[in-house]
């Protein structure tokens, strides 16, 4: 009988996760084991055989492929400014918003529609922004620094991009930063008010602790939405000019799908994207789940 | 500290303001609104300059690209309507969305609360096996997912692209069902069985209910990330036919080397609309639906 049992146990269990699990197992194991060994090899598009390569893609990214290392130096550049700025507009937005009282579902409803629309028609909105409305307000105004070849040129193209890619995620964190502000009580708040703290003082010791488990969030958030950017980049500058706003992401697909069809070598680049973000994370969580405790 | 006390605390909020009078935080809270009204005016200024101009004729719009149109003329809609052919680009969004969700939420409503109510290492070892998605980015699983989807001859549908979202959207519903079965009372499920219900009949007509909430927050994101996704049907789709609206209005972009930006800005009008009237109206929801998805996630 026990042994029926523990058998019909499993059968139920089985049956009710194989749908799922074959769906998962065909389009994401299979895809995700299948770029760790092609990554080994030097399979490309065009040709049906291939070989086994050993670590011969891992050697040339490291050695002979300055415009990968580029395209990475620069996406850490953009996850540097993202996690800091995003994370600072949203508890600012977050903050200034929970202080109001009749316009709060008004600022909440406009900061976070961005983040209804994909961002490769917000990025394309942007570019209508950025290529002739702000060229147009230069010209008939007194602000004539707006005046800047927002997409042409690498330094105000990345300028560009943080712009369209706050734009975007601010709302989605905010949204967030405003669910946890709701649940700092009140009563330790006044109690450090009556104790003659101001508001700068109650907000740094008393609401920023009560907070750090959703700035666990937002900073984890930011990182791996950041690190993997794609749309932002590839509608506003297609990761030009030249490719000085290449992101890791677009790199990958580049040498997979557009330029050479190099699908081993990108496989190896996709792997090292995934070790990057993987680490980073890991580090992250290690570090914010040791400050929750001590706070 | 006494129940007195705390209500008289409630009652009369003891503020800097209080005690320096009112003069002392009126301008800061006046500065609050202008901060916000000015990031107010950031956030809606592309999409209203977008709205304006795509009433204008190129010569108005050249002429001053700031003015109101002299005249709502509709010629823009018209044109981009048919480029970017789009009954037909909205009809695959949906289609697409529709198979991914259903697909998502039956299997992973499923799944999640079978591994929830099982214990033991195999459902452990299958729980943690989803769960590891979590971790690996897209960009490391599109290459091989190309070719299997050719292999399979999924690929170049919008019936094989739903069926590959199920693939990849069912790990982080496991995660939120598996988390939210556990506040529902085992008694219901012995219950059922002992009135002689079949498992899978027991689990679609007495539990699958009671997981409305998450249900309702799995439905939403997962809808506004397929909706939203813009990669995996640029790889999957090649034919003009069976373009979604982002791949549509995407080619529309390409086509041009001198972008024609009245029709651009009223395709991508077009295209945000349906988002954005959903938004409106189910607002509530979908922060509610945000909100619990990052915090448990």
């Amino acid at each position: 009988m026990s042994i029926f049992h523990r058998h019909k146990t499993i059968f139920t269990l089985l049956g009710f996760v194989l749908p799922a699990l074959l769906f998962y197992v065909i389009f994401f194991l299979v895809p995700a084991a299948g770029g760790v060994w092609y990554s080994l090899t030097n399979w490309n598009g065009l040709t049906r055989s291939y070989s086994f390569v050993g670590l011969d893609n891992y050697v040339e990214v490291f050695k002979q492929d300055p415009i990968f290392w580029d395209s990475l130096l620069f996406t850490l550049k953009y996850v540097f400014y993202m996690v800091i700025l995003q994370n600072i507009l949203a508890i600012l937005l977050a903050v200034f918003i929970e202080s109001r009282a009749s316009s709060k579902v008004w600022f909440r409803t406009i900061f976070f529609m961005p983040n209804m629309i994909s961002m490769i028609i917000g990025g394309f909105m942007w570019m209508f922004i950025f290529t002739k409305v702000l060229p147009y307000i230069a010209e008939h105004t007194i602000f004539k620094f707006l005046d800047q070849s927002w997409i042409g040129d690498p330094n105000f193209s990345f300028f560009a991009i943080l712009v369209v890619s706050l734009w975007g995620g601010v709302g989605y964190l905010m949204v967030i930063y405003i669910a946890a502000l709701q649940g700092v009580p009140k009563t330790l708040k006044e109690a450090a008010a009556i104790d003659g703290a101001n508001a700068w003082h109650i907000f740094r010791h008393v609401t920023l602790p009560m907070i750090y488990p959703a700035l666990t969030i937002g900073l984890f958030v930011t990182l791996n939405s950041s690190f993997k950017v794609f749309d932002a980049v590839f509608s506003l500058t297609g990761g030009g000019p030249g490719r000085s706003t290449q992101v890791i992401a677009l790199n990958i697909y580049e040498e997979a799908f557009a330029m050479n069809s190099r699908y081993g070598y990108a496989s190896a680049k996709a792997m090292i994207l995934f070790l990057v973000v993987f680490i980073i994370t890991m580090i992250q969580l290690r570090v914010m789940k040791k400050r929750e405790v001590e706070a | 500290m006494s129940t007195n006390a705390n209500r008289a605390l409630r009652n009369k909020p003891v503020t800097g303001g209080d005690r320096l009078g009112k003069r002392t935080w009126k301008p800061g809270s006046v500065l609050i609104f202008l901060f916000l009204a000015l990031a107010a005016a950031f956030t809606l200024f592309p999409i209203f300059m977008g709205l304006l101009n795509s009433f204008k004729t190129e010569g108005e719009m050249l002429n001053n690209i700031l003015a109101f149109p002299s005249k709502i003329q509709f010629a823009n809609y018209s044109d981009a309507f048919d480029k970017i052919d789009f009954l037909r680009s909205l009809w695959n969004t949906v289609a697409v969305t529709v198979i991914g969700l259903i697909g998502i939420i039956v299997f992973s409503s499923m799944a999640g609360y079978k591994l929830s109510r099982t214990p033991g290492k195999l459902s452990g070892f299958l729980f943690a096996l989803f769960v590891m998605s979590m971790l690996i980015p897209f960009h490391s699983v599109m290459i091989t997912l190309n070719k299997i989807a050719k292999l399979l001859s999924v690929q170049g549908s919008t019936v094989g692209l739903g069926l590959i979202y199920i693939g990849l959207g069912v790990s982080m519903a496991i995660f939120l069902y598996h988390g939210f079965v556990k506040s529902i009372p085992r008694e219901l499920d012995e219950a059922a069985v002992i009135d002689g219900c079949g498992e899978l009949r027991l689990f679609f007509t007495v539990i699958f209910p009671l997981l409305l909430p998450v249900t309702a927050t799995i439905a939403i994101l997962n809808a506004l990330w397929i909706w939203n996704d813009f990669l995996l049907p640029l790889l999957m789709l090649t034919d003009s036919d069976t373009y979604t609206l982002l791949l549509s209005t995407n080619m529309l972009f390409g086509q041009y080397g001198n972008n024609d930006w009245s029709a651009i800005l009223a395709a991508l009008i077009l295209t945000m609309l349906p988002v954005i009237i959903l938004y409106l109206l189910l607002q509530k929801y979908i922060l509610n639906g945000v909100v619990d998805g990052a915090v448990k996630g």
